[in-house]
């Protein structure tokens, strides 16, 4: 092999390594931050045939059950139910709440899901107009009859 | 010309991505079909918006072919589609409004109910009435039951109370004639 | 009257659009001059018909007619007369409307400075800025045009602006993000105009980099004006949210930086050809995909406009046929494409095909990341989204090789560069820069490494650059003074040296801002007392507020920082009447060091207020590194080479002098 064919060799070895090794990282780096969509019921029931874990990283959309927003007395934590289509799973909070924040609208949270149906939330986002519900609400409220904020079973 | 292969790569990438933006397009969750179609009209007692006496129930519905339009004074796109709604009424359509306030709601500063009426017949005698009348959904209640995401939203109800059709968003004239026209002459009947 | 004056003019810019697609084209096939030079009147035709158009929108706004359904929905009369003006590219119809006016700005810069070009490259140039520019009128007057009327009912008033547009940032950032991303347009033509006919050489290199240098400047400008905006107006102190939109407007600006870069290889050395024109076609078609994925309401996110999917197809029919088309041109043309010069593994060559290399996979984590979710959800296997972390991750991780190359490749020669003859100067700046760091990072008390490692990245891109320009001068003759040798560097050598200041002043704001924030969200009432970063803030009180188009509350509040008494600070909550919209309107002591950002959160049953106060250090560095790489930009286009005027068509020499990148 004449010298110049060999260090051309090495060179596109070593692309290749550099390349499949940057390539595991990202999918690495996407395996860790990737999170999935539930809505109460799925939590509940599972999405397609799995619950998600405890400790799970997630995000959750569903409408805030009327009269359900608990707040400390002392500090900003804060807790509400979400509903979709019958399941009520709780989250809390801890901060301030995004400005369309309110009991019986469609709202989007990123969080952990620490118990059966508890999630701890380190984002809460409302960003919507007042027009129409976020539509990742409004896709996984398709085609379901759903609980009346107002009657659902929470007391 | 091996080489050539390489040179398409972008290429192939880029149409690949394409492909999945093809279909994402088509995938618009506002785009949707109600699960409530070819299903009764969900139950419901609710008073007039401009006279809590009257009670209407989904008997409203039965014998004659309707259009249910979502809509409220504060939204502005159903501002915009009064004046059509009100053409398709001297046309003949029927058209019931499903009246869905905000501003009785204390976050929104909490307007009263004569306020409201007021504004109602403002807005109505400003850019045309089209409405039979306007059923007023107290708590958003119906709306919900109705799978509702906002406002405007408008549904084609047949004779019998059945839900035919689920339009989310403004009615213009384009969207009439694609998507309701067809529906709505098949069940007026000869 | 005016609407249809609009409407009509903008159907004759498009005549002549068509015209320009054709006539210069077909005389540049057929060496007919007098069909060439049609290119440049035509040019400014479109433009100033295209520029009458906006006016006539422009001015209906100022005059609320509502009866233009556009102008319903975006205005309103109680809006104050400059933000009617900004208002007018606050919607879908509009934006785009200012989208075409700018690429026709574009193309009329190109038929006015392009004086030192020959006609028949300006002339191929032109009709294909014109053939992509005849689908955006199509677009425009089919799918979304802006005068059209709501007759014969129409509101006696207008739905308002978004009143997250209601912001001064608001008013310049689209117009410059748009400067750049229609900017690149100029690039891809140019690139499209060589490989039609073939001569892809070192002149095309150097006509390309003034018009890539221009719209890489503003879109610095531009994306940094959207941080400034998101940081200002969206009351959550961030300055990048990875937000899809602001995503499609980093890729090209990635692309584009890689672009400059190697431009300047092929313009010296004449290498890299095809890589540098697949760049010049990738950052145009980032700039469409970026205007796709934005208009059609693809993918959710803040800046989403009412989605409506015939757009969306049209949108999409364009980028198939505009990139498509030319990625096929590409694959057909680019084989034939050969480099003549000769390099070693060591070499400026290698640093800067290392640098494009590491910027084309953040361009493609940027992609992946972007398009994921949408992926995800269309095989089926439901909604996800992609979290900050994982692009935070993948940058950290990027990061440090892409400023080792940036520090090594300036020192370096061109063709050969043998490392022994580098190692004393960059073991010094290396240890240099480590020991700073550690005597930087041991006096805050408490040590976040990742924030070290930045510093200690940005110290050793500043010491780095000073050996550069020290190495360079040292060439020069000993009789000069170190003025005069300073002087004698060419603006693009400054502007490289500004260009890359400018980043390792980002730098160090992205790790303190990351690693050394302080931020706490608490619940006052009045007298309510906290303390934060050693600064001493006092809840005075809240108050009620009434403005043209909104009403609210305003609290008061007092910062002390010990005895010295800092300012009050008022953090607003505006409620938008028309809109119906509440809007955080955070309050903010600008700082060099620091920023102290405090904003107000919802009122709490029992009267409290929720308030969100943060420290963020060196926040400021972040926008100040890219209006200095922007400047950068600036004295890198002044440079006498890429000057307007007919210019000697010399051959560039391997002149040493000049081999600024």
């Amino acid at each position: 092999m004449n010298p110049r064919r060999k260090q051309r060799l090495m060179a596109v070895g070593g692309i290749v390594v550099v390349v499949a090794g940057a390539i595991s990282l990202m999918l690495y780096a996407l395996g860790q931050n990737i999170d999935l969509f539930y809505t109460p019921s799925e939590i509940v029931q599972g999405k397609s045939g799995q619950k998600p874990q405890i400790g799970q990283r997630l995000r959750i959309g569903g409408m805030v059950v009327e009269g359900s927003v608990r707040r400390d007395p002392d500090s900003l934590a804060v807790s509400f139910d979400l509903v979709d289509t019958g399941p009520i799973v709780t989250v809390s909070y801890q901060g301030i709440l995004p400005d369309l924040f309110r009991e019986g609208q469609g709202i989007v949270a990123t969080g952990h899901l620490v118990g059966e149906t508890q999630i701890e939330a380190q984002e809460v986002l409302a960003k919507h107009d007042e027009e129409y519900m976020p539509p990742e609400v409004a896709e996984a409220m398709k085609g379901i009859k759903h609980v009346k904020p107002s009657e659902s079973s929470y007391n | 010309m091996k080489r050539i292969g390489l040179f398409l790569l972008p290429l192939a990438l880029f149409l690949f991505v394409t492909l999945f933006l093809l279909q994402g397009l088509y995938s618009d969750p506002r785009e949707r079909e109600s699960s409530l179609l070819e299903r009764q009209v969900p139950a419901f007692t609710l008073p007039d918006v401009m006279d809590e006496t009257t009670q209407y129930n989904a008997q409203v519905f039965q014998g004659q072919v309707t259009l249910l339009n979502v809509w409220g004074t504060w939204c502005v796109t159903c501002a915009i589609e009064l004046p059509f709604l009100t053409q398709l009424k001297e046309q003949g359509v029927r058209i019931v409004g499903l009246y869905y306030e905000q501003d009785l709601d204390p976050d929104f500063g909490g307007k009263s109910l004569p306020q409201i009426q007021q504004s109602i017949r403002d807005k109505l005698s400003q850019l045309g009435d089209p409405y039979e009348f306007n059923i007023f959904d107290v708590s958003r209640d119906y709306s919900i039951d109705l799978g509702v995401t906002g406002a405007p939203e408008t549904f084609l109800i047949d004779r019998e109370g059945r839900i035919r059709l689920h339009h989310v968003g403004d009615l213009n004239p384009r969207i009439w004639e694609q998507k309701f026209l067809p529906l709505y002459q098949e069940l007026m009947g000869p | 009257m005016l609407a249809e004056l609009g409407h009509f003019s903008l159907v004759l810019a498009l005549f002549l659009s068509i015209l320009m697609a054709g006539y210069p084209l077909w005389g540049a096939t057929t060496g007919q001059s007098s069909l060439m030079a049609s290119a440049r009147p035509l040019a400014i035709g479109v433009f100033l018909f295209t520029a009458f158009s906006y006016f006539c929108l422009t001015q209906s706004f100022l005059d609320d007619d509502f009866s233009i359904a556009y102008v319903a929905h975006n205005s309103n009369s109680l809006l104050p007369w400059y933000y009617k003006i900004t208002a007018v590219w606050g919607g879908h119809e509009g934006s785009f409307l200012l989208w075409v006016l700018i690429f026709t700005a574009w193309s009329a810069a190109v038929a006015l400075f392009s004086r030192s070009i020959p006609l028949d490259m300006v002339a191929r140039v032109l009709s294909v800025l014109s053939l992509v520019g005849i689908g955006f009128y199509l677009y425009v007057l089919i799918a979304s045009n802006p005068f059209e009327r709501l007759l014969p009912f129409y509101p006696v008033d207008g739905r308002d602006l978004n009143p997250l547009l209601q912001d001064f940032g608001m008013i310049i950032h689209p117009p410059m993000l748009y400067m750049g991303y229609v900017g690149f347009s100029v690039v891809f033509a140019f690139a499209i105009a060589a490989l039609i006919n073939g001569r892809l050489d070192s002149t095309w290199a150097r006509w390309s980099r003034p018009w890539t240098l221009a719209a890489w400047v503003f879109l610095t400008l531009g994306i940094a004006l959207g941080s400034w905006w998101a940081y200002n107006e969206l009351g959550w102190g961030g300055w990048w949210f990875w937000d899809p939109v602001e995503n499609a407007s980093f890729m090209p600006w990635l692309v584009g930086t890689a672009l400059l870069h190697s431009l300047a290889v092929t313009e010296k050395r004449k290498v890299f050809k095809s890589w540098t024109v697949l760049l010049a076609i990738a950052a145009f078609s980032l700039s469409l995909l970026g205007t796709f994925l934005v208009r059609s309401g693809i993918l959710v996110s803040v800046h989403s406009f009412a989605s409506d999917p015939t757009r969306g197809l049209f949108i999409l029919g364009l980028l198939v046929v505009v990139i498509g088309g030319s990625l096929l041109l590409y694959a057909l043309r680019a084989p034939a494409l050969t480099s003549v010069g000769r390099y070693e593994v060591m070499s400026r060559e290698t640093m800067l095909m290392g640098n494009n290399i590491l910027l084309s996979a953040a361009t493609l984590v940027v992609l992946l990341g972007t398009l994921l979710p949408l992926v995800h959800k269309e095989l089926g296997l439901g909604s996800i989204s992609i979290g900050a972390p994982f692009f935070n991750q993948m940058f950290t991780w990027l990061i440090v090789p892409f400023v080792a190359l940036l520090s090594i490749g300036p020192l370096s020669r061109w063709k050969n560069q043998p490392l022994s003859a580098l190692k004393n100067q960059l073991l010094f700046a290396f240890l240099l820069a480590f020991f700073t760091t550690v005597l930087l990072g041991f006096a805050k008390d408490k040590v976040d490494y990742t924030a070290m490692l930045g510093l200690g990245l940005s110290v050793w891109v500043l010491i780095a650059t000073v050996q550069e320009v020290r190495q360079r001068i040292a060439g020069m003759s000993a009789s000069q003074g170190v003025m005069a040798k300073l002087s004698a560097l060419t603006p693009s050598h400054w502007g490289m040296v500004a260009g890359h200041l400018g980043f390792a002043m980002m730098l160090v704001g992205i790790a303190m801002v990351s690693g050394y924030s302080e931020e706490r969200d608490l619940r006052m009432s009045p007298g309510d007392q906290v303390e934060l970063a050693g600064y001493h803030i006092t809840f005075v009180g809240v108050e009620r507020l009434d403005g043209p188009n909104y009403e609210g509350h305003v609290a008061h509040l007092d910062v002390y920082e010990g005895e010295r008494h800092i300012g009050d600070l008022a953090a607003e909550k505006r409620f938008y009447t028309v809109q119906r919209t509440v809007m955080t309107e955070a309050s903010v002591d600008i700082g060099l060091t620091r920023d102290l950002y405090v904003a107000l959160g919802e009122q709490l049953p029992d009267g409290d207020w929720a308030v969100r106060a943060y420290v963020k250090p060196f926040v400021r560095w972040i926008w100040a590194g890219a209006l200095l790489m922007a400047i950068g930009g600036l004295l890198s286009m002044s440079d006498k080479r890429y000057r307007m005027a007919r210019l000697v068509e010399a051959p560039v020499s391997g002149n040493q002098q000049e081999v600024a990148v």
